[in-house]
């Protein structure tokens, strides 16, 4: 049933198009970090709150905290009965969290963990069999669709991008993606014969869920906030997403993970015009436009959003298609098809 | 650490080393300054298997409703890097047990809130009585470190002029030490970790 909208001798109004909505999923993707984001900020202060409801010390609140504790409990009171127990349902952030009963942790804290103790607990190991089931189904869906960080990198690039069009120039430097390979295995290393967490300490998502805790609850940001700022200003001045694309030792598990995921994205080559917006956009350094996705596309589907042609499009297979050619509705085609002997067309290409 | 602080450690360790204390010499230049004197949450694994145990992912602190459990930077070393520790003076366990429960990683465990399972599990340290500075040693009754401790007659208890004898049972929550009306205070947790 495949068959038609892939035959390439079909004709136009067999070409297969895009489910609308597809187009607008990105703007669902940014309503998910922001609740993510969101929520990593509302949990330390439902905790704040928490103490002082422990404590009984409304009287001796002051006028911040007052307002701390006015907002928490107009939030919170919807939803609990009895805030001071019944907001431990909500802790934790997506280094490891725990939402009611159910505990979920990023892969990579249970790889580090099971490295660095060398210790089998699998209560923790079965806290990360939902993402990594997810991940096995729609790859690296982590990178684009919840990390705190990617929320907080994507606004950066977006800020690099307004710099460039101030006329700074800014560099965009591409190093090689099995970097973050390295990355995870020299970590891995370390965690083994130091025994202790490495991960943690240069994760960012790790590092952001950590840092809002401390800077809400215990008063002041910790040194992991320098290492995430320097990694900003590596994005904005010196390779776009740099962090993400080439450090990332998570980014390089969920790779790992998703290799064979199911859920990809596919170049509809009928009708693209080879406008390489896709490529463009892409905040992974991917190639769309030449069908190179890979084990690294987050399924974010901004190349989905930016295409004018309605050429991309989800489907369900282990692995990527083979590179297509040009897209139908370009140039390149066109000139390609319409020279009847090849001795025409090498006129026409010079 | 400070430039000051490391020039000083410099020295020290060359006059150490000079003496013939290598030992000495390693101690001073690896620990960096003193490590302070903190508590592991109540149920934490031994020091060197909690480092390797705790992911890191605060959530203890987050559900510690005494907001006693802070979390080290770089100051006890890399190591300890965001691992939980409670300062006593600053703010003291209150023994609600709910760091273990909600541990993913079961480097804190999970211990049932009574009695009996605290007085077998919990080992925070011990509480130590400094007589030249408690003021009931002094002659001046006041007892406010056995009417602040959750386990009263259990952990300590009164004998004259409500001076205070801590007993063996004490799990070293630093109640205590967090109430003792005295500067600098009389009595202080002494933790058991055996790491550092």
């Amino acid at each position: 049933m495949n068959k038609t909208p892939m035959n390439p001798t079909a004709t136009n109004k067999a070409v297969h198009k895009p489910f609308f909505l597809w187009r607008h999923l990105n703007k669902l993707r940014w309503v998910s970090l922001t609740i993510v984001f969101t929520m990593l900020v509302l949990i330390p202060f439902l905790h704040v709150y928490q103490t002082y409801l422990a404590a009984h010390t409304y009287d001796l609140l002051s006028g911040s905290e007052k307002q701390i504790y006015n907002s928490m409990e107009w939030l919170s009171s919807p939803f609990v009965t009895d805030p001071e127990d019944q907001l431990d349902a909500l802790k934790g952030n997506t280094w490891s969290g725990t939402f009611g009963s159910l505990q979920l942790s990023d892969p990579l804290a249970v790889l580090g963990h099971l490295v660095s103790s060398q210790t089998f607990y699998w209560p923790f190991i079965l806290t990360a069999l939902i993402p990594v089931i997810l991940t096995v189904f729609f790859g690296r869906f982590f990178c684009g669709w919840i990390c705190p960080a990617t929320f907080l990198y994507e606004l950066n690039s977006n800020l690099g991008i307004l710099l460039r069009k101030s006329g700074l120039h800014i560099g965009n430097r591409r190093f090689d993606r099995r970097l973050k390979y390295l990355v995870l295995a020299i970590g891995l290393a370390i965690a083994v014969a130091t025994g202790s967490a490495a991960f943690a300490a240069i994760y960012p998502p790790a590092i952001i869920g950590r840092e809002i805790y401390y800077a809400i609850a215990l008063g002041g940001f910790g040194s992991g906030v320098v290492f995430f700022l320097l990694t900003l200003l590596f994005d904005l001045l010196l390779s776009r997403r740099g962090f993400c694309r080439y450090i990332c030792p998570g980014g390089a598990l969920y790779s790992l993970l998703g290799r064979f995921r199911l859920l990809r994205i596919k170049r509809i080559v009928e009708s693209c015009n080879d406008c390489a917006k896709c490529t463009a956009v892409c905040e992974f350094g991917l190639d769309p436009l030449h069908d190179h996705f890979g084990q690294e596309c987050n399924n974010c589907s901004a190349c989905i959003a930016v295409c004018p042609t309605e050429a991309m499009t989800f489907y369900l297979s282990p692995q990527d298609i083979a590179n297509q050619g040009p897209g139908h509705l370009g140039r390149q085609y066109k000139q390609q098809n319409t020279a009847f002997n090849p001795a025409e067309k090498m006129a026409g290409e010079n | 650490m400070k430039r000051r602080d490391f020039i000083k450690s410099i020295g020290l360790t060359s006059a150490a080393g000079s003496l013939g204390l290598p030992a000495t010499a390693a101690a001073l230049t690896f620990g960096g300054t003193a490590p302070p004197r903190y508590l592991r949450p109540p149920g934490a694994l031994p020091e060197e298997a909690f480092e390797s145990t705790c992911i890191r992912c605060g959530q203890c602190g987050e559900v510690c409703p005494n907001r006693c459990i802070q979390f080290f930077d770089l100051e006890n070393g890399t190591a300890s890097f965001g691992t939980p520790y409670i300062i006593p003076r600053d703010q003291a366990c209150i023994l609600c047990m709910k760091c273990g429960d909600i541990c993913p990683t079961n480097a804190i465990v999970p211990i049932e809130r009574l009695m009996e399972p605290i007085l077998e599990q919990v080992k925070m340290g011990k509480a130590v009585v400094d007589e030249n500075l408690c003021l009931s040693f002094q002659g001046k009754t006041c007892g406010v470190c056995y009417r602040a401790c959750p386990l009263q007659d259990v952990a300590i208890r009164t004998g004259l002029l409500e001076q205070p004898h801590v007993l063996d049972d004490c799990v070293g929550c630093g109640l205590c030490e967090r109430s003792c009306i005295q500067l600098p205070q009389a009595i202080r947790i002494i933790p058991n970790y055996t790491h550092a």
